[in-house]
């Protein structure tokens, strides 16, 4: 018997292992049945311990592997090329734990997604994202794949639903990545894991987010005799400022093999197309929206528009939606699935185009997709025993993906790339792109075991392997460096930049770097900044991409260190540090590249302000909803760069949900461009996750394409105040944990209300934000406004009205001391109270603001005493999941460390940074222990 | 969809069509308990019907035993079709595969090789199924299996022997009671319809019958028993033997032809489902073809027939009793009776009806599966077991006398406090108590 399998029955008992080459079959394909890949074992784990065993075994034999859930994945995602071993988390199916307080559920990898919304359904709390699948696969392949599905439209794909991960990595290593509070400091590991196909490690637990279920939901059935007026409508919609939960469509092809089937909905079989539209919310200003999304249909010549009359008929019509796929099997042999994503304005031609396609080629195509998000999947039927359709299917299938990417789509939008797609990815990435991508694969996995011939393309005269080892002969050269001239020397600027400035020990000899750096970007653009002390920095500010480039092959030549920076707001982020020899200003960088108002969809440079962009973008009635500390002055790229979330990140999200793709100049002036310009994209790794929030430390973001939202019609806030902060921390949990919809709840602390003007006592102070309709807003004010008057059984709430300067000054808050002290620190929402209690006496002295929802912490101090300062942030460490230090005087950052990160995280990023910044180019924030 | 040539031989190869109907999507995968306990992808309909056109590819032996072992590990519950938008008819092709198994000379166990002997020899020729019976009824109603289970003497016996006792022992009425010689006492008979008796129904639940027709009796409905019907056939089928299946059931067809267009009403879920079938079972032969058509369109289930009729609800209750429904997979799948007997039950004076997680999922008796295949029946009924436990029902009610022994049996080996019983069981008490019923 092979021996390999002897020792992984030895590992986990021969029930866990199936070997038998006929019990293998079966695993040769997921749900795309044209690939087949037999693997060599597929072995049961039953806890992360002993798939960490079974890795440690397969990276000793250096055989590779592939994890599987329920294989139902469509683009052979999960197939053992080569003959590797597949990891099977079926048996993985436990509900770890539920935290309805926080709402938060721990899974294992192999728990049905739908279970976990079962799981949990008594406490009103759901799991959103329900891919077409969601009664069989698993939560461990939906964070492989990132899936979308019906309802990403308004509330996003897993990944913005995924807030931790328990991974085993190929070497058998277990790490958690994420964290269940509002932030956790570092490199955003599980941002980038989520959608790595499993390429990166296997996953064997999830901490998922749950979400209230809506107290309000209509679903619309909407009928078109043709096809073309029902993309128009879709378009119409989205233009219009509705935010529907879930906009579908269904062809009429579709619409007759799902009448034919048990999922039958009563959907018009004479019809050429359907809308399935589903609103949800609150129930004030719902009929409104119904009765705006029926108006829209009708005006673009819908035959009826019909409200499901009950939770049954609602049911009934997604079940059909959701079965179509698998109906298609009732007039097909086979399909091949396509994914592709085009900007919601492109729909009407590119549908149309696939249908000619499919004509000239003489196959059938179906549609049936999430139009709302411009994800199409064109399905063309064929019968794979007919070897001259077969051939016909593939050339068809791509020239419908060429067309959707000369749209300006991507190739994949929730299904992944895997087996299927990676001939296509070069048409949507450069060979530098890609080449970045392997990079951080090879940081997770550096001998490339871990689900090998996936995503990635072998590249022209550098195979997938060749390219990994070129990054760690690279990596290694560094070391050797290091090892024999000791760290990159530093150069030293004298304080008045007019002399001539003296540059000691470059690897080439003298060379003048204000001069050189004049050379690139004009001597007018070139200055000198004091960072500290007596040493000082050259401050270069290019206009072009191309002249950021070359100030980085510049400094790669010449061993420089560079600090990217936007308005210089952050310069001192992260641990106490030698200051670099340039800082990179890109606020030369500033346009608007593109806005198109009908896609929701802007793109700019990332030197322009947030406050710029968001005018620029106001124009058409939509804004980028941010509000980072600092946001008065920040740009755009330093947003990102910083990463961190504001007050309103609670209804809107963090910076890192609003990115959708981005071009960075990477060390060594190379110049990458990461994600796309469409809502939905899984093609190739996630790697605007991993420069959101990386501190400048990995390369320059110069560019950046936001998804956009509809200005809400009316904002207002509630203000809350009283001597009790424990009564009005409770008020605001009551009102995070209710069924209204606040985009904030924040509590300010005497001073700070004070300072903002809220008032002029000594009172803690609730900001309650409200936003959407007219209607909406009221009912969510006055009902916010019994519930906290309830709770701290006095009057004592007022409404503001005109709330966007209350808001924007409490964004731009600094600390006043002379030795400025500014931490954040970040908890789950029910832990809030406790860690409040712990500033002593609530902080009443302090200048500080909280987020009940998120659980979010930000205090300005003074440091007159480090010593004390030191002791009382130790402790706040101990007592939160993570505090960091912003800004401090350097012995505190240096005792203490700014970031706190744990010690598998440092290990990862460490290799990641290894990766793409091996000669250690941009500044060193982190400190990784080299 | 034009039919293509295939390497597929044997019953499999009739159901090429459906086989390739299967788009592999997974959707049914949850649906299948054997998947749910294993995880195995073998042991999903998917991956069964993966195995099944492996075979008609010839890159699996008919043979072989992954074969074997996988198509002989499926439940038959058909919850696969409920979940399948494909519409693929996962029964069929299972009754094919192991018709094609059965053909193929595999050597098999020694328990199935007897219970093949027992279809041909036994089950098929009525008397002697009679007498079978009758000596299973003597010995449990000596109350020997009772006494063995109580003292768990049984424990001594093998496994599959004690669960054969606890099994038999499960079919006597929890109340003791034999079959009543009743009728009920008002009745308008606007319709007339046929019982069909079931071999196991009459042998060991023959009370059942008796309520399921005073039931009928007091909603207005007449009933008759043609003579000359025989086992419908469904155990053969599932043991692949399709030929011994397709004898029984012309030789029903014949007998429920005399009677018109009158319903046949069935008030077991295996049977009622196989006779439904018969049009697909006899669609290849011209002399059957049309009259197998015709008698499986008059096929329901008793609730299905109340349904029709109305059903009366008449008091009083008998206090306060907590009661939950567990389905027969072959009266949901099979007869698509999903509400009826709910409604059935919701009909029932003084019932408090409690709903059962996973009511729809099989409870791993399936036919005579629990013997072959003791292991995995046991964790599909441990599982059944745990969710009726929590419903804390006293009363569970379920539509065929294979679920009706395997729950019963369970609940006595797991020392739970159980009554199970027919739904018109319940309906036919509630009618006593009422006064409907007059001594025939």
């Amino acid at each position: 018997m092979d021996t390999l399998v002897e020792k992984l029955r030895a590992t986990l008992g021969p029930g866990q292992v199936v070997s038998e080459p006929e019990e293998l079959l079966v695993y040769e394909c997921d749900g795309l049945t044209h690939y087949r890949h037999r693997p060599r074992a597929v072995v049961f784990p039953t806890s992360t311990e002993e798939a960490a065993e079974v890795l440690r075994l397969l990276a000793r034999e250096r055989v590779p592997l592939v994890p599987r859930g329920a294989g139902t994945g469509l683009s052979g995602g999960a197939l053992a090329v080569g003959g590797g071993v597949c990891i099977e988390l079926a048996r993985m199916r436990r509900v770890l734990k539920v935290d309805v307080e926080n709402r938060l559920a721990v899974v294992e990898a192999g728990v049905v997604n739908a279970h976990v919304s079962r799981a949990v359904a008594r406490h009103g709390l759901y799991y959103v994202p329900d891919p077409s699948s969601h009664g069989s696969c698993t939560v461990g392949g939906n964070v492989g794949e990132n899936a979308g599905g019906i309802h990403c439209l308004k509330y996003g794909t897993t990944t913005d639903h995924v807030v931790g991960a328990r991974v085993v990595l190929p070497e058998g290593r277990v790490v958690d990545l994420g964290g269940a509070g509002a932030e956790s400091p570092g490199y955003d590991l599980l941002g980038l894991f989520v959608g790595s196909e499993g390429t990166f490690g296997v996953v064997t637990e999830v901490t998922v987010r749950l979400t209230p279920v809506p107290p309000s939901v209509r679903t619309l059935l909407a009928d078109f005799l043709r096809l073309d007026d029902a993309s128009r409508a879709v378009s119409a919609i989205i233009a219009e400022g509705l935010t529907p939960a879930g906009l579908e469509m269904v062809d009429g092809a579709t619409i007759r093999a799902v009448e034919a089937s048990v999922f039958a909905a009563g959907m018009p079989t004479d019809a050429e197309a359907a809308l399935l539209v589903e609103l949800d919310g609150l129930e004030a200003g719902m009929d409104e929206e119904v009765e705006r999304v029926r108006s829209i249909c009708t005006r673009h010549g819908a035959r009826s528009v019909k409200l499901a009359a009950d939770e049954q008929e609602r049911k009934r019509l997604w079940a059909a939606r959701k079965g179509a796929f698998g109906a298609m099997g009732r007039i097909t042999p086979d399909i091949l699935i396509q994914d592709a994503v085009v900007p919601r304005s492109r729909l009407p031609e590119v549908l149309a185009a696939t249908y000619r396609i499919g004509a000239r080629y003489g196959l059938r195509v179906a549609n049936v997709f999430h139009a709302g998000d411009g994800n199409l999947h064109p399905l063309v039927c064929f019968d794979s025993r007919d070897a001259a359709q077969v051939e016909r299917v593939h050339e068809a299938g791509r020239e419908i993906m060429e067309t959707c990417v000369r749209a300006g789509g991507t190739i994949t939008g929730e299904h992944g790339v895997g087996l299927d797609k990676s001939d296509y990815l070069p048409l949507v990435f450069s060979e530098e792109d890609m080449r970045a991508m392997l990079k951080v694969r090879a940081a997770f996995d550096p001998a490339g075991l871990c689900n090998p011939g996936k995503i990635i393309p072998v590249l022209k005269g550098c195979g997938e392997a060749r390219a990994v080892a070129e990054v760690k002969s690279a990596a290694r050269g560094t070391v050797e460096e290091n090892g024999s001239n000791g760290k990159p020397a530093q150069l030293k600027v004298e304080v008045n930049a007019a002399s001539s400035n003296v540059l000691t020990g470059t690897a080439r000899g003298p060379l003048d770097p204000a001069s050189a750096l004049a050379g690139v970007v004009g001597r007018e653009h070139v200055g000198a900044v004091t960072t500290g002390g007596d040493t000082s920095a050259l401050v270069a500010e290019p206009a072009t991409f191309e002249e950021v480039c070359e100030v980085l092959r510049l400094a790669e030549g010449e061993r420089w260190t560079v600090t990217p920076a936007g308005a210089c707001a952050w310069l001192d982020a992260g641990e106490a540090q030698e200051p670099s020899n340039v800082i990179l200003k890109t606020t030369r960088m500033a346009r608007l590249v593109e806005h198109e108002p009908a896609d929701l969809v802007a793109t700019a440079e990332a030197g322009m302000t947030l406050a710029d962009f968001n005018r620029a973008v106001g124009r058409a009635g939509q804004w980028l909803p941010l509000d980072p500390p600092g946001a008065d002055v920040a740009t755009l790229g330093g947003v990102l760069a910083a990463g961190t979330v504001g007050a309103q990140g609670f209804g809107y999200g963090a910076p890192r949900s609003h990115v959708l793709g981005m071009r960075v100049a990477l060390a060594g002036g190379r110049l990458i461009k990461a994600g796309g310009r469409v809502v939905k994209n899984v093609a190739g790794y996630d790697l605007c996750k991993l420069f959101t929030g990386s501190h400048g430390t990995l390369g320059v973001i110069l560019e950046v394409t936001f998804r956009l939202r509809p200005r809400p019609r009316r904002e207002a806030t509630l203000v809350a105040r009283t001597r009790d902060p424990r009564a009005l921390f409770e008020a605001a949990r009551a009102l995070a944990g209710s069924q209204l919809l606040p985009v904030a709840v924040e509590i300010l602390s005497p001073p700070l209300a004070e300072e903002l003007g809220v008032i002029d006592d000594n009172d803690f102070v609730m900001l309650a934000r409200f936003a959407g309709t007219e209607g909406a807003v009221d009912y969510q004010l006055a009902r916010a406004a019994e519930l906290v008057e309830g709770v701290l059984k006095e009057r004592a709430t007022e409404r503001v009205e005109e709330d966007e300067a209350l808001w924007a000054r409490l964004s731009s808050t600094q600390s006043r001391g002379d030795v400025p002290l500014e931490w954040r620190a970040s908890v789950l929402p029910s832990a809030l109270g406790a860690l409040l209690a712990r500033l002593g006496n609530y902080g009443r002295a302090l200048t500080w603001h909280a987020g009940a929802g998120d659980g979010r912490l930000r205090v300005f101090d003074d440091a007159r005493d480090v010593e004390q300062a030191l002791t009382n942030l130790r402790e706040m460490r101990r007592a939160a999941r993570s505090l960091v230090v912003e800004r401090a005087p350097d012995e505190l950052k240096r005792e203490l460390g700014a970031w706190g990160l744990s010690e598998s995280n440092t290990l990862l990023m460490k290799r990641v940074k290894e990766q793409l910044d091996p000669l250690h180019t941009f500044a060193q924030r982190f400190d990784f222990k080299f | 969809m034009p039919e293509r040539p295939t390497q597929l031989t044997g019953a499999l190869a009739a159901e090429a069509s459906r086989l390739l109907a299967c788009v592999h999507c997974g959707l049914c995968l949850e649906a299948c308990p054997t998947y749910v306990q294993t995880g195995d992808e073998n042991d999903g309909p998917r991956g069964r019907i993966y195995l099944m056109r492996a075979v008609g590819e010839g890159r699996l032996a008919l043979a072989s035993e992954t074969f074997t072992r996988h198509i002989d590990r499926c439940l038959g519950c058909r919850a696969c079709e409920g979940a399948c938008p494909a519409g693929v008819e996962y029964g069929h092709l299972l009754e094919a595969a192991r018709a094609d198994v059965a053909a193929g000379g595999r050597k098999a166990g020694w328990t199935s090789r007897a219970l093949r002997f027992a279809l041909r020899h036994v089950w098929s020729h009525p008397a002697r199924l009679r007498a079978a019976f009758a000596l299973a009824r003597l010995l449990r109603d000596s109350r020997l299996p009772n006494l063995l289970l109580s003292t768990k003497l049984s424990r001594l016996l093998p496994a599959r022997v004690e669960l054969s006792l606890a099994l038999l022992e499960g079919s006597r009425a929890s109340n003791g009671e034999g079959a009543r010689e009743e009728t009920a006492a008002t009745s308008v008979e606007a319709e007339v319809a046929l019982l069909f008796e079931g071999c196991v129904t009459e042998g060991l639940f023959a009370r059942v019958n008796r309520a399921t027709a005073r039931v009928l009796e007091a909603n207005g409905c007449g009933v008759k028993s043609p003579g000359g019907q025989v086992c419908c056939g469904a155990l053969h089928a599932h043991a692949g033997d399709l030929e011994g299946a397709r004898k029984l059931a012309r030789r029903n067809v014949e007998a429920f032809e005399t009677e018109g267009r009158a319903p046949v009403v069935t008030n077991a879920g295996g049977c009622g489902a196989m006779l439904v079938s018969y049009a697909h079972l006899l669609a290849g032969e011209e002399e059957y073809a049309a009259r197998a058509r015709d008698f499986s369109s008059r096929v329901r289930d008793v609730s299905q027939q109340l349904e029709a009729t109305g059903v009366r609800s008449a008091g009083p209750g008998a206090g306060e009793v907590k009661a939950t429904y567990d389905a027969s997979c072959h009266l949901l799948h099979g007869q698509k009776a999903q509400a009826e007997p709910l409604r059935v039950l919701g009909r029932v004076a003084g019932l408090e009806l409690v709903p059962l997680e996973g009511a729809d999922v099989c409870c791993g008796g399936a036919g005579v599966y629990n013997l072959l295949e003791t292991e995995m029946s046991s964790r599909v009924l441990a599982e059944k077991l745990k969710h009726v436990g929590e419903t804390g029902a006293g009363v569970l009610a379920t539509g065929n006398p294979g679920c009706h022994m395997q729950l019963a049996a369970g609940a006595r080996l797991a020392g739970m406090k159980l009554r199970v019983v027919h739904p018109v069981e319940l309906l036919d008490e509630s009618y006593r108590r009422a006064g409907l019923y007059r001594k025939r």
